[in-house]
């Protein structure tokens, strides 16, 4: 017996470039997120807030989630990408929320040192209003 | 790097997480989680959903903010063989904000899927 076909997430709704909402200084400063096949790919700009490079480079989506078991939406859903820094690993998972995408990082540093493995949750708005 | 430094990465106050949480919706996925401390810093996490009794597994806890002594946050990952699960949870406002992303690894054709709940703690 076949297996049955899953659904394909909707991921378009998550592509596009995204600036944060908060006028200061913060760990991210913007994405650019572009559809390659159905992943993801991930361009992350650091926001001047800790030990956060000027630029993440680019990582692809391990997975993108739907919003729920069977919709096949991706428009409330959530992806997961990881991305190595200099000093850190970070995994970072970012969801739709009324228009906003909302990220979230887990960082890790690789060495002991004074900074403490930390989580991030920013907010960012698609630039182009879309 | 000082011993300080490395005391201040290996303790972080883990006293805003432990506890036993439950759902604030009845309706929820996940019912009830226990965080209890597992010695040098680390966190131990207990899930429970009406079906299953997820069981417990490690958790790395995560700060606020780069220099911050205290753990506000953790991730948790369950592997069911058919599905993992992994969740991803931080404490605002005495709440724990618990997002739990689904990934299937059958022949089942469910789409993997995220969600978002929250839980009130019943006692540390």
């Amino acid at each position: 017996m076949l297996p049955l076909p899953r659904p394909r997430v909707g991921i378009e709704s998550m592509a596009g470039h995204w600036c944060k909402t908060n006028d200061s200084a913060q760990w991210i400063d913007s994405l650019e997120i572009v559809v390659e096949g159905d992943g993801l790919v991930v361009h992350v700009y650091g926001g001047g807030a800790g030990p956060t490079p000027a630029d993440w480079g680019s990582a692809r989506t391990d997975i993108v989630y739907a919003s729920n078991v069977l919709s096949g939406d991706a428009k409330a859903g959530a992806f997961i990408a990881r991305f190595e820094l200099p000093e850190a690993q970070v995994e970072m998972q970012a969801n739709l929320n009324l228009g906003l995408l909302v990220v979230a990082t887990y960082v890790s540093f690789r060495e002991p040192g004074a900074w403490a493995n930390r989580f991030t949750r920013e907010f960012f708005r698609r630039e182009d209003g879309a | 790097m000082s011993i300080a430094e490395t005391e201040a990465r290996a303790a972080l106050d883990l006293s805003v997480l432990i506890g036993d949480w439950r759902n604030t919706n009845a309706a929820g996925s996940i019912t009830r989680i226990v965080c209890k401390p597992a010695g040098e810093g680390r966190l131990t996490v207990h899930t429970w959903t009406a079906a299953r009794d997820f069981g417990t597994v490690d958790a790395p806890v995560f700060a606020f903010t780069f220099d911050s002594r205290d753990a506000g946050a953790f991730a948790a990952n369950y592997d069911f063989g058919f599905a993992r699960a992994r969740l991803q949870a931080n404490v605002k406002a005495g709440v724990l904000v618990v997002v739990c992303l689904t990934s299937f690894h059958d022949e089942s054709g469910r789409s993997n899927y995220f969600d978002r709940e929250f839980f009130y703690r019943v006692r540390r």
